[in-house]
């Protein structure tokens, strides 16, 4: 076929049925939400599974009567991790007029803050950046966990309360602490400047950060930069897939320290990917792992068999959890506002998630609230340790009761 | 490509109306209904969502042509160039965020658009110093140098040092308000868009103007044959490094602008494959043509978006296709230059031109 003919018998009536297609929008009256998740980027080892949380809640919603009977229907992409792609989607979302948006990562949401909050669209992401708290810069962003920033003060202050005590040295000099992350992630460096003030608060001595890239598979050189510093305990920000190789590297270098995790790196395949050097590492979980004794757990099992058969239960991970919580506490926020007659962006922000108080959500999830002038909606980290074959609750450390000024006046907004 | 035919009965009489730019009274009539088409139609039909992916086109022309510039004039092949795409926007952002400028110049809205040509500037010097090796090597080699540029400026330098500037972290956000240009605040899609086409405007011409210059004759005569330039006397390093210095400089302008259309940046937005993606840009548009980068980044904008409503009815049969889209938007883009390297070497410029030379000589176009 000639380059003329391609065009003419093939591509022109292809482009025409898009463009038609493409111009006419709406095609029946239900709620429209757009969903970005990374399924092929540097977190989809953690990505997937939440992407498929998030369809089968959806389901779940849609079967349970959906938004005072409106049934929701989800635009859901991968965008890669791709920030410009992030951007392309999200004025699609626009343009199909989607009431809110579940995102992802940290780099695509804190880099659409500013839009989001022009555009007035209530933006639940995955990334729970601490820098998405504060309302009075990014009124819009919302999520369903503790912030990255609490999760660390409340892992080195469990460490803190609970291991260091134990520590052969313990009384005769400082504890030591060295952060491993990916430098060029505003995902994983978020939450390391408030890890370092709790540290110093805590009286730690600092050790040199380490830049553990998330498609990280060998991190020799990095344990080995700590070696010197010898770290007690280390903070890991990243992935699993990362965080599963530094625990590799620094058991098989005989490094000593203790691991403590910020969440999208404490999961059931820590110890899959890590194995015996996943012993003892603590971490925060925010929600239950998948197929924990909680309520609603039944049903995220239930969906994931019957909507993706072809996965394994076993393999499912916390992470379809988070993206459960997620799509029922957005849920949640938009019947409340149905109800009030204002399904818009600030009906939803205002009606629906700042009306939220102790709301019990279930999936292991404390209450929740959020209130107009903060979004952190936890105010306690739960913290987990693995032994055994087991993730254990470790400690819940309340961060708002221990230090109620600093967490009033001081840790908002990073 | 050979000059467009000039219709019948119209003939030039000396070299300055051999080189103007609108050479018949029809070509004025065209750009004034071009320029009605894209400053007033298409403002008051686009809805805001393709507003926005104008501009992205906005930005993918503004990144092309230096690319064009350097591997469609210059025969000097880059893979790095999104590396001096983030120098312009870091340097922008940088110096509205961080620069204590004049109380009077913010409120004035100078400060931006100072910071466009600053931004630049050190985009075009920080090229040059990615040029300097295609002094020494070229070809294969020289592509390994531009790829160089991208994990030695965004990877390390705007990683490590720059974006621990001011103490935040990664990300810079600009808060509402800041990006202004004079009493001009941008802060919506269809601002951004009147400011994309304004640089968009700016940056075709100033190439333009360069390529019927010595410069350009110099660069399009190394990017022939470097050898029998250097024997005409052509300084070649000098008019390559030149020739980085202006795609650096545009690259510059284009990060400039892409923080207005975004408020905020980080190292992840300028990913090594923008880098790539430009170059297959250029390549579907045309290789040495400023219309092959203008037409190469309509179309893989345009074409992508279409591809992505067109699968939208399907997804309620086909879920899956929303989120294996990415996958198809890639395979598209490869296909793409397969499909233009097999039928079209020459890219849709090509095709541009031959339709103009077939109404020129209408109907004695034999």
């Amino acid at each position: 076929m000639r380059m003329k003919d391609i065009w003419f018998k093939v591509l022109v009536p292809f482009f025409a049925v898009a463009i038609l297609v493409g111009f006419s929008t709406g095609w029946a009256a239900t709620i429209t939400v757009g969903a970005l998740n990374d399924m092929t980027g540097a977190t989809s080892d953690v990505g997937k599974d939440y992407a498929l949380g998030i369809a089968e809640a959806i389901h779940y919603v849609n079967d349970m009567g959906g938004i005072n009977g409106k049934k929701i229907k989800l635009y859901q992409f991968d965008y890669g991790y791709r920030i410009p792609e992030a951007l392309t989607k999200y004025n699609l979302f626009k343009r199909l007029k989607c009431v809110a948006i579940l995102g992802w990562g940290t780099g695509d949401t804190e880099a659409l803050a500013p839009t989001v909050a022009r555009d007035k669209i209530p933006y639940v992401s995955a990334s729970y950046s601490g820098h998405l708290c504060n309302p009075e810069k990014t009124p819009y962003n919302l999520f369903f966990s503790s912030d990255y920033s609490s999760q660390a003060r409340g892992l080195i202050t469990a460490w803190f309360d609970k291991k260091w005590p134990n520590h052969k040295d313990y009384g005769n000099r400082k504890p030591r602490i060295a952060c491993c992350y990916m430098f060029a992630s505003p995902f994983s460096s978020s939450a390391i400047k408030a890890a370092k003030d709790q540290a110093n608060m805590l009286g730690f001595e600092i050790g040199p950060d380490q830049d553990v890239s998330l498609f990280a598979i060998d991190t020799k050189s990095q344990v080995l930069g700590l070696k010197e510093f010898k770290p007690d305990v280390l903070l890991h920000t990243n992935t699993v897939m990362s965080v599963a190789a530094t625990l590799r590297d620094a058991y098989s270098l005989g490094l000593g320290a203790d691991h403590i995790i910020v969440n999208w790196g404490y999961d059931e395949n820590l110890p899959r990917l890590a194995g015996k050097a996943a012993e003892g590492a603590m971490g925060s979980a925010p929600w239950a792992f998948f197929g924990e004794d909680v309520p609603l757990m039944d049903k995220v099992v239930e969906y994931a068999k019957r909507y993706n058969p072809g996965i394994p239960m076993e393999k499912r991970t916390i992470h379809t959890v988070q993206a459960w919580a997620s799509v029922l506490g957005l849920a949640e926020a938009m019947k409340r506002a149905d109800k009030a007659g204002n399904l818009t962006g600030p009906g939803i922000l205002k009606q629906g998630f700042e009306s939220m108080k102790d709301l019990e959500i279930g999936l292991g999830l404390a209450p929740v609230s959020f209130t107009a002038t903060d979004h952190r909606c936890q105010t306690v980290i739960n913290v987990y340790e693995y032994r055994n074959g087991k993730f254990n609750a470790l400690e819940k450390v309340d961060l708002k009761s221990r230090w109620p000024d600093k967490w009033a006046n001081e840790w908002i907004g990073w | 490509m050979s000059t467009t035919f000039l219709p019948c009965g119209v003939y030039h009489e000396n070299y300055p109306q051999d080189h103007a730019w609108w050479q018949t009274k029809f070509v004025k009539g065209k750009m004034i209904l071009l320029f009605l088409l894209v400053f007033v139609v298409i403002p008051l039909l686009a809805d805001a969502y393709w507003i926005s992916v104008c501009n992205q086109i906005g930005y993918t022309i503004l990144g092309a042509l230096g690319v064009q510039l350097l591997i469609g004039y210059c025969g000097q092949v880059t893979l790095g160039h999104a590396a001096f795409l983030a120098v312009g926007a870091y340097t922008s952002t940088l110096l509205i965020l961080e620069f204590p400028w004049p109380k009077f110049l913010i409120d004035w809205g100078i400060a931006y658009p100072i910071s466009i040509v600053i931004a630049a500037v050190v985009a075009g010097i920080w090229s040059v110093l990615f040029g300097l090796p295609s002094a020494k090597v070229k070809g294969f080699y020289l592509i390994l140098t531009t790829m160089a540029a991208q994990f030695i400026t965004v990877d390390f330098v705007i990683t490590q040092y720059v974006s621990q500037i001011g103490g935040r972290g990664q990300a810079f956000s600009l808060p509402p308000g800041t990006i202004k240009i004079g009493p001009w605040v941008i802060d919506s899609d269809q601002k951004v868009y009147f400011m994309m086409l304004i640089l968009v405007i700016m940056c075709v011409i100033g190439l333009a103007n360069l390529l019927r210059s010595r410069a350009g004759r110099a660069w399009v005569a190394i990017r022939d044959n470097d050898i029998s330039a250097e024997v005409m006397g052509i300084n070649i390093v000098k008019y390559k490094l030149l020739a980085f210095f202006v795609a650096g400089f545009i690259g510059g302008i284009a990060g400039a602008f892409w923080i207005s259309n975004l408020a905020a940046i980080s190292p992840e937005h300028f990913p090594w494959f923008w880098s790539l993606w430009l170059v297959g840009v250029i390549l579907i548009g045309g290789v040495g043509s400023i219309h092959g980068a203008i037409f190469g980044s309509i179309f893989m904008v345009v074409v992508m978006e279409l591809l992505q409503l067109a699968i939208m009815p399907l997804a309620d049969t086909y879920p899956k296709l929303l989120m294996d889209f990415l996958f198809i938007k890639e395979a598209a883009f490869g296909l793409a230059i397969c499909a233009f390297l097999i039928f079209e070497p020459n890219g849709l410029a090509y095709r541009w031109w031959q339709i103009k030379n077939y109404f020129n000589l209408w109907p004695f176009s034999y």
